[in-house]
């Protein structure tokens, strides 16, 4: 059995350590595009705030492919996945053959339209080479911006604080993180980061970069300029999808997905930021590009290419930030319409800086917003993920003495 | 080989297990000379209140796979195969919170611990007292208990024994295996106040 894995990062890794359990003797090769080590993407923020060197940043050690068996093709984009005749091309011309196929290959940023975008020090933050080139050019910056209030947006920002950089912040929506958290919060977070010295400015957009060689301003879109020798674009993410066909394999934002990792194309798989599956909470199909659902989504696509079935009950939306002295949870369905099928509850202490919104679908939890107090947040996630029905009162979730034993069934 | 096993209808609330926990995790391993310390030992054990207010001591089930083990960015968190314990090591915590929302039981606490590097937040949470096992001593929260809510057994043993217990109920002329008449007492008196403070008296 051969089986060919695209993109070397933690979906990918985990796919093939999954192949390799059951599969002793199987080829497996993996083709990334990244020369460094399998990495840990979501830690790359760390090294550009200087609270961690790049060697912290590989969770596997440089024997990872020999002590696995896997030949590597790696710094290498593939172009095209012939369906039927079981090969892969990738962008030097060779053709790769597979029995089992997993796609694997994350995402990329989201590109914004901006006239100047060719200018230097001008910085998307994805990868650890991203970081890399942010930091050659970290010495000579003053005056940074930051494209977007989502989670990159948040961390480059915090990340240039910390390195001392004057920096300004972007935000085309009403309020920070509006993908992860509803008003209330994002206007907590808000004022926090304000108060931390972050000059956030929200409805506002770039339409150009100027600079002789480097950016040195930006202009937006009401007309004014900012000037800055530096800018960060953190506008998210999409699924890196250009070399499937899409006449064969589904595709929505990512590739379709059912509960097996398996696309509708027998014997070809996806996984993590590339894939699209059902959301538990949203009930609804969705791109959950995030760690942890890579990680396991990883490990069943890859237990069900080496013929193991194990399913999946699908993706969950969740998230964490640390900013400052401030923690932000979010988890499911956080912002449903008014008039639909959920109910909201919330829990605001000004004093203690602590906020809860619950979002309930009939008798279960589908969604959360905590700010501060977020050790209880994975409880929360787990009854989320395990549908399980709500029978104390909801009142008692939001309290701040919410603990496990709270779900108990009453004594006596 | 023996782990802590919780029996939760026995747990009267004292929270004396949390404080031997902070002691023996703390530097010098005294109550009197820990609450001094700085950063303050804390906790690792987590007496919540329930419904009706009664006791329960949570703590890590050390669970097998590690939920939290998964979803470690840095991969700080390993098991020990001797005791099959879930460990954290605070010098490769980043404090992302990560674990946080993996732990279907939220056990784990944020704070800068006497044990880790100093003055670094980290991820904290039980370690079944490896160090005293492997001096041949039961986990601190045990050999506190007094009211049997957590024991140290072999879990095959205490397995056995529920089944056994949940097998003597379906028998009609035996009836439940009788407990100390307090602990009856005590959940019947939190359970009446817990009624009393929802109606408003």
């Amino acid at each position: 059995m051969s089986y060919v894995i695209i993109g070397n990062g933690v979906a990918g890794v985990h796919a093939a350590e999954a192949i390799r359990r059951i599969d002793p003797d199987g080829e497996i090769t993996l083709i990334g595009d990244e020369l460094f080590p399998p990495y840990c993407r979501p830690m790359i923020s760390l090294v550009l705030e200087g609270a961690v060197t790049p060697d912290a940043l590989p969770i596997r050690n440089d024997r990872f492919y020999d002590d696995l068996g896997i030949a590597p093709i790696l710094g290498s984009r593939v172009e095209d996945i012939d369906v039927d005749n079981r090969t892969v091309k990738i962008a030097n011309g060779e053709t790769v053959p597979f029995d089992k196929l997993l796609i694997a290959s994350g995402a990329d940023p989201r590109p914004i339209k901006a006239e100047g975008l060719d200018l230097k020090n001008i910085f998307y933050m994805r990868t650890e080479g991203h970081v890399r080139s942010m930091l050659t050019a970290l010495p000579k910056v003053q005056k940074a911006l930051v494209l977007g209030g989502g989670l990159v947006g948040f961390k480059a920002a915090y990340g240039l604080m910390r390195r001392g950089i004057a920096t300004t912040m972007l935000i085309r929506s009403g309020h920070p993180l509006s993908m992860q958290v509803d008003a209330a919060a994002g206007e907590l977070v808000r004022e926090n980061l304000m108060g931390r010295g972050l000059d956030v400015r929200v409805g506002a957009s770039v339409t150009a970069f100027e600079g002789r060689g480097r950016v040195e301003r930006a202009v937006l879109a009401d007309g004014t300029t900012l000037s800055c020798d530096m800018a960060v674009i953190g506008k998210g993410v999409l699924p890196a999808l250009s070399f499937v066909p899409r006449d064969k394999i589904g595709v929505d934002l990512g590739v379709l997905v059912d509960a097996h990792q398996e696309t509708g194309a027998k014997g070809i798989y996806a996984a993590g930021d590339a894939a699209e599956s059902t959301d538990i909470a949203r009930r609804s199909r969705w791109v959950n590009a995030i760690w942890p659902e890579a990680v396991d989504q990883g490990r069943i696509a890859g237990m069900n290419m080496a013929g193991r079935a194990v399913a999946y009950p699908g993706s969950l939306s969740r998230n964490v930030i640390r900013i400052f002295d401030m923690d932000v949870m979010s988890g499911g369905v956080v912002t449903p319409e008014t008039d639909s099928v959920y109910d909201v509850i919330h829990f605001h202490d000004p004093k203690r800086k602590r906020y809860r919104k619950l979002v309930f679908r009939e008798d279960r939890l589908a969604g959360f917003v905590l700010v501060n107090a977020v050790e209880q947040g994975g409880v929360m996630l787990s009854l989320i993920r395990s549908e399980t029905p709500v029978v104390v009162p909801r009142e008692r979730l939001a309290a701040p003495s919410f603990n496990w034993s709270t779900l108990l069934p009453r004594a006596g | 080989m023996k782990t802590v096993v919780v029996h939760p209808e026995r747990c009267v609330g004292c929270m004396q297990c949390m404080a031997a926990c902070a002691t023996a995790h703390s530097r010098s391993k005294s109550l009197f000379s820990a609450i001094h310390e700085r950063p303050l030992p804390r906790p690792r054990v987590h007496v919540g209140a329930g419904l009706c207010n009664e006791g329960f001591p949570n703590r890590c089930r050390h669970c097998d796979p590690a939920p939290c083990r998964m979803a470690c960015l840095p991969g700080a968190i390993s098991r020990d195969p001797d005791t099959g314990t879930v460990l954290i090591d605070p010098d490769r915590c980043i404090n992302c919170a990560s674990c946080a929302m993996a732990c279907p039981f939220g056990v784990i606490r944020y704070h800068a611990d006497p044990l880790g590097p100093p003055e670094k937040v980290v991820a904290v949470k039980c370690d079944n007292c490896i160090d005293r096992q492997a001096e041949g001593r039961i986990p601190a929260c045990v050999e506190i208990c007094k009211s049997g809510a957590l024991a140290f057994e072999e879990i095959s043993v205490a397995m056995k024994r529920k089944t056994d217990q949940v097998a003597r109920t379906v028998s009609s002329d035996v009836g439940a295996a009788p407990s100390s008449p307090g602990f009856e007492l005590l959940k019947a008196v939190k359970k009446v106040e817990a009624e009393l403070r929802a109606s408003g008296r």
